[in-house]
């Protein structure tokens, strides 16, 4: 299964489901990281720091950790 | 005149303040929600018969009741039961803001929705049919810019209109099966609880007594029937529901979006993501942020330089006044000195942070509202959470090394409550200009070869010290808590510059009026120690007396005299009077600032002439920024280097200044704590933590140094 950290800068994902991470789940569900919603991989911070990523109409960075709880379907 | 309270919710950077400050003018109060270090502010206005108190409530996603500010807010919602909530919403990023508004629709309060930012949605060719929008939320949507001041008048309007209707609708907008489930759940809590609806919104209570969120206890009866239903639903939607809340919230937020919003170009080239590619670049992103961070430590000190020391020359003219005033009555000496040391002393400690503090507070605002500070914390976020820390304290830590007050205001940009405290604590251990007084003379002094090596371990001693104590509270103090960096990085916007002004001169009234208070309160005490009985000899005051009892404490450090532990007194005072206070104690002369006698007139073109030159140092100080100055060499007391070196060795001298170092900087330092952290508690922690690093550090070192060297 592929999550949104094996996803690189410029590649487009559509979100399955968010699994693992129970505390954060909630976050990004508020956030707007729903089952359906394509994401999109912008930037990545060096020495393996947080991503960047575009959801809805605005820009999110969060840590590769909590990217791996993402699964993803890459969209084409 | 009646009063009507209106509430400020929305998320982050969607330029609430900002619309605050548009609709209320300079007139803003800003203080701490209490036991909390979430940031309140308060505006009023006077429209027609009415005062209209605003509100601005924390930035919040969601009102899941988890993070500090969700908490603050709900609080606020639901107990003290504001008139209206003014939704500003962020007319550019329509659908995560949108999230939101349903939620407080949950809460049954009138609302009106302010489509914040507007101006930008309109150049960026997006389409927004509001009236339409009022009708599919039930409540009154309106276009405002807080920029050009654009429907700022009509919300106002709106918002006594909405007061005087008194009505408030609900839109039943999930769908139908699952509207009925709230309703059972509505009809349960009748029959079992029946007193949590005086308490809770109805749909608000509905939802939260099936996610579980409601912080109730309930009778098991209630809890199991409540249960039932979760099951059901489980089984009809295939997912829990939790999750099909949200789905349905979004479900109602996208069918508002699609009938509402029409984007006339698709995907124009946004300016922000062509400017994090320079910023976040992943090469050039970290040295342009370190580039930034120097520039801003620079100008927050250079800036402000010239004006603390017109400020110092505006205080020695009026005590000059005051003092002549005085001897023209006759009053006794010892008035004199409590008048020109302890009084005018103690206003002098206040006013020489405003500049600084202004200055700080303008920089902040800018890195605040264009965006770029969550950029900060992006990029630093791999080197500080190990520490438990964001990038965002790096700014605080690194401007501790000028001068802590500001460096612990600076926390202000760091939403984790955690993060906040653990970064406050860690600012004391940053050496800041102040100390280095203090050990460029003992330096001079014991160290002449190496100097430079001598000042530098100093530094890293702290820093190694202030790494350890964070480390040392997140394992043991803070275990509980999870980390996780989930963070919106809003777009780069230009603040205006009234918005800017306003917040800088809200937040340093603040400061003179609180803190200010205090450290003016404790220099008056100081006085009376360091003078009482006044005239007699330099080792018969209190404070001395009280420093011989003390001495001991200092003795395994190598520092045991009653002169040290009297200018280590001093130095809690401020690290800036310790080398005059030695003076005092170990030589027994006052270094006396040369009084004048000024005349009314005299006094006024000093005070005239000394701004003209501060001007002209600001001018002067800014081209040393980008050029080379040289430092100037400053000049010691001889016989004051001469009885230091009578009284300390080489090792104990070191243990001294590490010492001085590491303990509680100054009484502004511990006060910004207290006004920053919003807590007694934490500020006695952080001068318990300072005062026993220091001493179980300087006692290594010292023991080390003796038996080793």
């Amino acid at each position: 299964m592929k999550t949104l950290k094996d996803l690189r800068p410029g590649e487009k994902a559509k979100v399955l489901a968010v699994e693992g991470c129970e505390e954060v789940k909630q976050k990004l569900y508020d956030l707007g990281i729903i089952p359906g919603e394509v994401v999109e991989i912008l930037q990545d911070a060096p020495f393996g720091g947080p991503i960047k990523i575009k959801v809805h109409d605005y820009c999110l960075a969060l840590r590769r950790k909590e990217a791996s709880c993402i699964l993803v379907e890459e969209s084409k | 005149m009646r009063e009507i309270v209106v509430a400020l919710v929305g998320n982050p950077n969607v330029g609430k303040s900002a619309l605050l400050n548009a609709i209320a003018g300079a007139d803003v109060k800003v203080g701490n929600w209490p036991g909390v270090t979430v940031e309140k502010k308060e505006a009023f206005l006077k429209y027609k018969d009415y005062v209209i108190k605003f509100v601005d409530l924390p930035g919040i996603y969601s009102l899941r009741n988890q993070t500090t500010e969700e908490k603050v807010t709900i609080d606020f919602l639901l107990k003290e039961k504001p008139d209206i909530v003014l939704n500003v919403v962020d007319a550019t990023n329509l659908k995560r803001n949108l999230y939101l508004t349903i939620q407080l629709l949950e809460l049954e309060i009138p609302m009106v929705i302010a489509l914040n930012i507007w101006d930008e949605a309109v150049e960026k060719g997006i389409v927004i049919d509001y009236k339409k929008m009022e009708n599919l939320l039930c409540h009154p949507v309106i276009p405002t810019s807080a920029k050009d001041r654009y429907g700022i008048d009509e919300l106002v309007k709106k918002l006594v209109e909405v007061y005087e209707n008194k009505r408030f609708i609900q839109c039943e907008h999930f769908e139908p099966q699952f509207e009925e489930y709230l309703k059972k759940v509505v009809q349960l809590v009748k029959d079992y609880k029946p007193v949590l609806l005086d308490v809770y919104p109805k749909r608000f209570l509905a939802i939260s007594l099936l996610e579980g969120s409601l912080n109730e206890t309930l009778q098991k009866e209630l809890e199991e029937k409540i249960e039932e239903i979760r099951q059901e639903i489980k089984s009809l939607y295939k997912k829990d529901v939790k999750t099909l809340i949200v789905e349905e919230r979004y479900g109602v937020v996208l069918s508002i979006y699609h009938q509402t919003v029409k984007k006339q170009q698709e995907d124009v080239v946004d300016s922000s993501i062509t400017l994090d590619r320079i910023f976040l670049h992943k090469y050039f992103g970290i040295p342009i942020f370190l580039f930034l961070v120097w520039l801003v430590f620079e100008i927050t000190f250079k800036v402000s330089s010239p004006y603390v020391e017109w400020l110092d020359k505006v205080l020695s003219v009026i005590s000059s006044w005051t003092l002549s005033l005085l001897d023209s009555v006759k009053a006794p000496e010892v008035l004199k000195s409590f008048v020109a040391e302890g009084v005018l002393g103690g206003v002098g400690f206040v006013l020489v942070f405003v500049p600084v503090l202004f200055t700080l507070y303008v920089i902040i605002a800018i890195l605040e509202g264009s965006g770029y500070i969550a950029r900060a914390a992006f990029l630093m976020d791999r080197f500080f959470g190990v520490l438990g820390l964001s990038g965002k304290s790096f700014i605080p830590l690194l401007l501790g090394f000028g001068c802590n007050v500001p460096a612990v205001y600076a926390t202000k940009t760091i939403e984790s409550e955690k993060e906040k405290i653990l970064t406050t604590l860690m600012i004391p251990f940053m050496s800041c200009g102040a100390r280095l007084t203090v050990f460029a003379f003992f330096v001079s002094i014991f160290f002449t070869d190496n100097k430079g090596l001598v000042i530098f371990s100093l530094y890293l001693i702290g820093i190694m010290v202030a790494v350890l104590v964070a480390l040392i509270l997140n394992r043991f103090y803070f275990k509980t808590k999870s980390q996780f960096f989930i963070m919106e990085l809003p777009p780069y916007r230009l603040p205006t510059f009234r918005y800017v002004i306003n917040t800088a001169w809200s937040r340093v009234k603040a400061f003179v009026v609180e803190a200010g208070t205090f450290i003016f309160a404790m220099s008056v005490l100081i006085w009376f120690l360091t003078n009482i009985p006044y005239g007699a000899k330099k080792d018969e005051t209190i404070l001395a007396n009280v420093s011989k009892q003390v001495a001991v404490v200092f003795e395994p450090l190598g520092f045991g005299t009653w002169q040290a532990t009297a200018s280590l007194f001093s130095g809690f005072v401020a690290k800036e009077v310790v080398l005059s206070a030695m003076g005092n104690f170990y030589v027994g002369e006052k270094i006396e600032e040369e009084k004048k006698n000024l005349t009314f007139m005299e006094g006024l073109s000093e005070i005239g002439s000394g701004f003209v030159e501060a001007n002209i140092n600001l001018v002067k100080n800014f081209v040393a920024i980008f050029g080379f100055t040289k430092q100037e060499q400053q000049e010691f007391d001889k016989n004051l280097a001469s009885a230091i070196r009578e009284a300390f060795t080489p090792i104990s001298a070191y243990s001294f200044l590490v010492f001085l170092l590491l303990y509680t900087p100054c009484l502004a330092t511990v006060f910004a704590i207290k006004q920053e952290l919003n807590s007694y508690r934490w500020m006695f922690a952080s001068i318990a933590i300072n005062f026993t690093s220091a001493w179980i550090v300087s006692f290594i070192v010292y023991n080390l140094l003796k038996n080793f060297l």
